[in-house]
């Protein structure tokens, strides 16, 4: 973890009733910074916590949230709940995987895009949605995700 | 009859999800009476009279919750449940996001209420702008004095602690979230002890859901008694129904619980099906609840009618289905989420959703052998009421009810290899 992050993960230590609650809220700041949780970071986290590795890989792969692998600058979720499938939901992920040439859950070789179909992320009625990193997308088409893909290879071209 | 709002009465008012707009609309005062004019054994009182019942799916009687708390002076907390997961439910998504004020009211009230210093909040981990937004809405309720170590003056401290989890639909059970919020895997507890002797911490706990803990604020505006005379006698007050799916205008919807049928709900509130299609089914409670077809739409929404119609209110979430979509492809859809959600702790569960999904796959993809569908009967049946938890029911709910209004679909998908509907769902 970053200094900044460090102090944050330290400070969690002592914001709960028991210590124990610290974990989750620190593995999270872990997926943040780095868009998973590394092997080395699992370490971290346990001498922390004052627990065993192996402990805190037991929870972090509990939670779908959590990722193994590294993931894309934007990760994209797209919505599998029912709901959205009965509003063409596998549309959206296939026009993904065309558009990206990626199989479900990679992530684009410049790593800039993973694709994910998620489960139900809580947004029925504005089926079919799709969530990209903290943002939430309702009624999303396959025009708004093309322009959303251009929109973001261009500002990394351009070095934003 | 229309749209009864209560939570909802001024959720369309720009900026309401400050506390200065929240305030001009009345916003507080719930609180205000509360702790500087009631004793909390009185709101306990107020709440027992409303007969409000938990509005995350089990429905049990709120103010009954609350007065298991033993009175021997151990340390008390409150739990929000805000971990919104069931498929076709997505109300509390927009109380968090649009009227967090609502919450933070209703959570410091019934804090004061059952005598807890502390409260949290625990949000699914996909809510992380939720958690930003109830973040600002504490700070600011803060800064007026309504959180921290003397709300409003009374000398009472009570504290709001934010949780995020991160992904996982069992966490919703409540003692699989007390695990999730003590920073472990989300396995639920052996009941007994139930959470209101040991929960948190093992401390006495209350675990509501978050548009339970937003009725609190006006029942104490209108008074328990005045909350008791809507809805139905033993379905008081109003409710909010999520509807999704096949369906004109989708959205939250809030009606008094018993006088509005399903077929208003989905017709006259929400626009009936898209142009040129008919209903086909619908799901009312969530994804966990047994299919109700068009002939028994006219129900009214309320726990005990929906139970005698042979379904569930659950936690609202209204899943329609027009004639379009396949109902072996459905059923396939949420048991694909039931397996992925199982936690994997008792075997009927774990191991019957993988099967359960096995076959229902070879079904659906025309690979379906006779046999296949008395296979699934026995399946369900060898989890219901088998499991450690309710998810082992809920992952049966919709199939269950779907081999039996739907069988002849299940058994043209085996006979003529494949959906007799072409590609539809899937």
């Amino acid at each position: 973890m970053n200094a900044e992050n460090l102090a944050k993960a330290k400070e969690l230590l002592h914001r709960f009733p028991k210590k124990s609650s610290a974990l989750i809220p620190m593995l999270h700041l872990v997926e943040d910074e780095f868009g998973y949780i590394p092997e080395a970071e699992v370490q971290v986290v346990a001498d922390l916590m004052g627990v065993t590795p192996a402990y805190v890989e037991g929870v972090l792969t509990f939670y779908t949230l959590f990722h193994r692998q590294p993931t894309g600058k934007y990760l994209i979720q797209v919505c599998r709940g029912l709901s959205c499938q009965l509003n063409g939901a596998d549309e959206l992920s296939r026009f993904l995987y065309d558009e990206l040439g990626v199989q479900r859950n990679g992530t684009t070789p410049d790593g800039l895009f993973t694709v994910e179909e998620v489960e139900c992320i809580a947004l029925c009625k504005d089926a079919p949605a799709v969530q990209i990193n903290l943002d939430f997308y309702p009624n999303m088409t396959k025009e708004q995700l093309r322009s959303f893909l251009d929109k973001a290879a261009k500002e990394v071209r351009s070095g934003a | 009859m229309p749209e009864k709002r209560l939570l909802f009465k001024n959720i369309d008012v720009p900026g309401i999800d400050g506390i200065e707009i929240y305030e001009q609309h009345g916003g507080y005062q719930s609180l205000r009476k509360a702790v500087l004019d009631m004793t909390p054994d009185a709101v306990l009182q107020e709440v027992m009279t409303s007969n409000l019942r938990g509005r995350g799916g089990a429905g049990f009687p709120t103010g009954r919750k609350w007065s298991f708390l033993p009175k021997d002076g151990r340390t008390r907390y409150l739990v929000c449940n805000g971990d919104e997961s069931e498929p076709g439910t997505c109300k509390d998504q927009e109380i968090i996001y649009r009227i967090p004020h609502l919450l933070i009211e209703g959570v410091l009230t019934s804090a004061y209420a059952i005598g807890a210093e502390d409260a949290f909040i625990y949000l699914r981990g996909e809510f992380k702008t939720g958690y930003r937004i109830l973040e600002r809405a504490i700070a600011e309720a803060r800064a007026k004095g309504y959180v921290g170590d003397n709300v409003l003056g009374s000398g009472r401290r009570v504290e709001i602690t934010l949780y995020l989890g991160a992904g996982a639909y069992i966490c919703g059970e409540e003692t699989a979230l007390l695990e999730s919020l003590e920073g472990k895997r989300g396995n639920p507890r052996l009941k007994p002890p139930f959470p209101a002797t040991a929960g948190l911490y093992s401390m006495p706990t209350v675990v509501n859901n978050v548009e339970t803990l937003s009725a609190i604020v006006p029942i104490l505006q209108m008074g328990g008694a005045e909350y008791a005379k809507l809805g139905t006698e033993r379905s008081a007050g109003t409710k909010l129904f999520s509807v999704s799916g096949n369906v004109r205008r989708p959205g939250n919807y809030e009606v008094e619980l018993g006088k509005v049928t399903l077929r208003e709900l989905l017709y006259d509130i929400a626009g009936g099906p898209p142009e040129g299609h008919e209903f086909k089914a619908a799901i009312p409670g969530g994804s966990s609840v047994p299919f109700l077809t068009p002939e028994k739409f006219d129900t009214p929404l309320d726990y005990e009618s929906l139970q005698a119609a042979g379904t569930m209110l659950g936690s609202g979430g209204v899943i329609v289905l027009d004639e379009r979509a396949c109902i072996v492809g459905s059923t396939l859809r949420l048991m694909e989420f039931y397996r992925h959600e199982s936690c994997g702790k008792c075997t009927p569960c774990r191991e019957g959703t993988m099967w359960l999904n096995q076959v229902l796959q070879r079904i659906e993809s025309g690979e379906g052998r006779p046999g296949d569908l008395e296979t699934l009967a026995d399946l369900c049946s060898n989890i219901d009421g088998q499991t450690f938890c309710p998810l082992g029911d809920a992952a049966i709910g919709a199939l269950a009810s779907g081999l039996r209004l739907f069988h002849d679909e299940y058994e043209a998908h085996i006979t003529k290899g494949g959906c007799p509907l072409g590609e539809v769902v899937r």
